[in-house]
């Protein structure tokens, strides 16, 4: 795993670049929550792009991110050159490859539980109330909160959400001890030179 | 249970740290090898013969065989149960026949990759090379027939009598010369369809990975059960995206020129400070109990005392705002004390 001081560093890096290129430096007047979409938007690449696109949930992000006209610039600024084939395959992939998996895995499915069914009606409608399903049901529910949660997630099967899901609680804790350092030291200064 | 085999040598097996083992499959296990401890030299011959594998690394092979196989986890345990070595990606036999062949087969397994990072790092990379089961099956099935019928016939009459009679695979590891398959262990009493073998072996692969999730956020190691689990990780996830986003508001209120200033100072001379700066000096106990996975392991190992020598005093503390941890009453102490210095860094540079 990577050092974790390495990655804020380089997220810190990326991040300031980021939101100069986004218009800060340019002093012009800004709302609040444009300033806020700002930075929350150049934190998003920036941490997507210490990843280089290893992890779904960063492409998902960069996909996203993309999708805006103006956003998009600003992607490509901050992730770099190397950027055009990250972008290209971020923009196709998640979508078409995970629900044509979707759509192969409910094919199976299909397939295999129309014999299955038969046998296993008489089972199911005693097994409505066993504790076995009444978890497996929550589990569901909660399993797909999570996908509805981390970026791209709705494309991901059980396996590869729970790794997602690490590397991506990895990523937001990075983020807000980053940003609330950057927030307090900026404060005090501003309090300062009042 | 406590395993009967006085000669057996625990001592030999490789070192895996094994957390667990239940002691129905330990005993099951030490049984067996015993019994072909004790046979006789020429069957030993050809069943070293049918790992194709000089006769140490055979016998080395049916010590480390127990620990293996007990730790592969246990079904009736609840989802907290340790099994981490089971962590490796499982391909699926594609070939079911030998799969029969192989379930008829008392061979022993061998370690199981773990490609991400789990507790068993680098052990199991040592036993994966001894495993070559495939072409061993295919090339000796008739020489080991009469054995594992004789195998078969003593288990049952030593074990307590149990339906399923025990089919054994090999795991092999996901090398590539070695074939494509995934033998997975059949638990005593339990179904050795492939269907359910494969469900089995998701399972594992899914509870190996909530124990490092478990893990990572605090406060889960001591819930049992996948729903709780996962909500907790569920209210982590949001309440940290939802810090995220009162964070960026708090940046985005504070004054745009002070904003700017503080761009252009790390801008310019942030990089090789910071590169420089980082093994820094941060008192150790603000780390929280439970590190995760790697990540703050290597990070540890990196503090040390030099960075206090560094000339640039200021500027290290100003880094010491970026590698404070998380514990944000401790936070906001040391930002608030190396923040004044960086406020007067500011003011220098303006």
């Amino acid at each position: 795993m990577r050092h974790p001081s390495s990655l804020k560093q380089e997220f810190l890096k990326k991040w300031i670049m980021g939101l100069q290129r986004c218009g800060f430096s340019s002093k012009k007047s800004m709302s609040v929550m444009e300033r806020k979409k700002a930075i929350k938007l150049s934190a998003d690449l920036a941490m997507a792009s210490t990843r280089n696109g290893t992890t779904c949930w960063s492409r998902a992000l960069i996909a996203n991110a993309s999708r805006n006209h103006e956003n998009k610039i600003l992607a490509e600024q901050i992730l770099g050159p190397e950027s055009q084939s990250l972008k290209k395959a971020s923009s196709t992939m998640p979508p078409v490859i995970c629900s044509r998996r979707i759509r192969s895995k409910k094919i199976l499915k299909r397939s295999c539980s129309s014999h299955v069914r038969r046998v296993r009606k008489f089972a199911l409608s005693q097994k409505v109330l066993s504790a076995n399903s009444v978890a497996k049901r929550l589990v569901r529910k909660r399993t797909n909160i999570l996908k509805s949660l981390v970026p791209g997630g709705e494309y991901m099967d059980d396996i590869s959400l729970i790794e997602e899901t690490l590397d991506y609680i990895a990523y937001l804790r990075a983020q807000v001890d980053v940003m609330r350092c950057v927030a307090s030291a900026t404060e005090v200064v501003d309090r300062n030179s009042d | 249970m406590e395993p009967n085999s006085a000669s057996y040598v625990p001592g030999s097996c490789p070192t895996r740290p094994e957390p667990e083992e239940t002691g129905l499959e330990s005993f099951q296990f030490r049984d067996e090898i015993q019994r072909l401890m004790t046979v006789p030299p020429e069957n030993a011959s050809s069943f070293t013969a049918l790992l194709e594998l000089p006769a140490t690394q055979a016998m080395q092979l049916l010590h480390s065989s127990p620990h293996s196989a007990a730790g592969g986890g246990d079904e009736h345990k609840p989802y907290s149960s340790s099994s981490s070595f089971t962590n490796g990606n499982l391909t699926f036999p594609s070939n079911k026949a030998l799969i029969e062949r192989a379930a008829k087969f008392s061979v022993f397994a061998a370690a199981e990759i773990s490609p991400e990072t789990s507790s068993v790092p680098s052990n199991s990379s040592a036993n994966l090379d001894k495993v070559k089961t495939e072409p061993a099956e295919t090339d000796s099935n008739p020489d080991s027939s009469n054995k594992t019928q004789k195998l078969a016939k003593r288990k049952e009459r030593e074990k307590k009598g149990k339906d399923c009679a025990k089919k054994s695979k090999n795991e092999s590891c996901e090398d590539a010369e070695k074939l494509p398959y995934v033998h997975v262990r059949a638990r005593r009493g339990q179904a050795t369809d492939s269907h359910s073998l494969a469900e089995r072996a998701r399972r594992e692969k899914i509870n190996a990975r909530m124990k490092l999730l478990q893990e990572l956020v605090p406060g889960c190691s001591k819930i049992s059960g996948t729903a709780l689990v996962l909500d907790e990780i569920i209210n982590h996830v949001q309440s940290l995206q939802r810090q995220v986003e009162l964070l960026s508001m708090r940046l985005a209120a504070v004054n745009p020129r002070i904003d700017f200033n503080f761009d252009s100072v790390f801008a310019t001379e942030g990089g090789p400070l910071i590169d420089s700066n980082i093994p820094s000096v941060v008192s150790p106990s603000m780390w929280p109990e439970n590190p995760f996975t790697g990540n703050r392991q290597n990070f540890q190992q990196q503090w040390n005392f030099d960075a206090l020598h560094q000339p640039l005093w200021g500027r290290e503390e100003e880094n010491h705002i970026f590698i404070t941890p998380e514990n944000s009453l401790l936070s906001y102490d040391s930002s608030a004390n190396s923040a004044s210095l960086h406020s007067n860094q500011l003011k220098m540079e303006l």
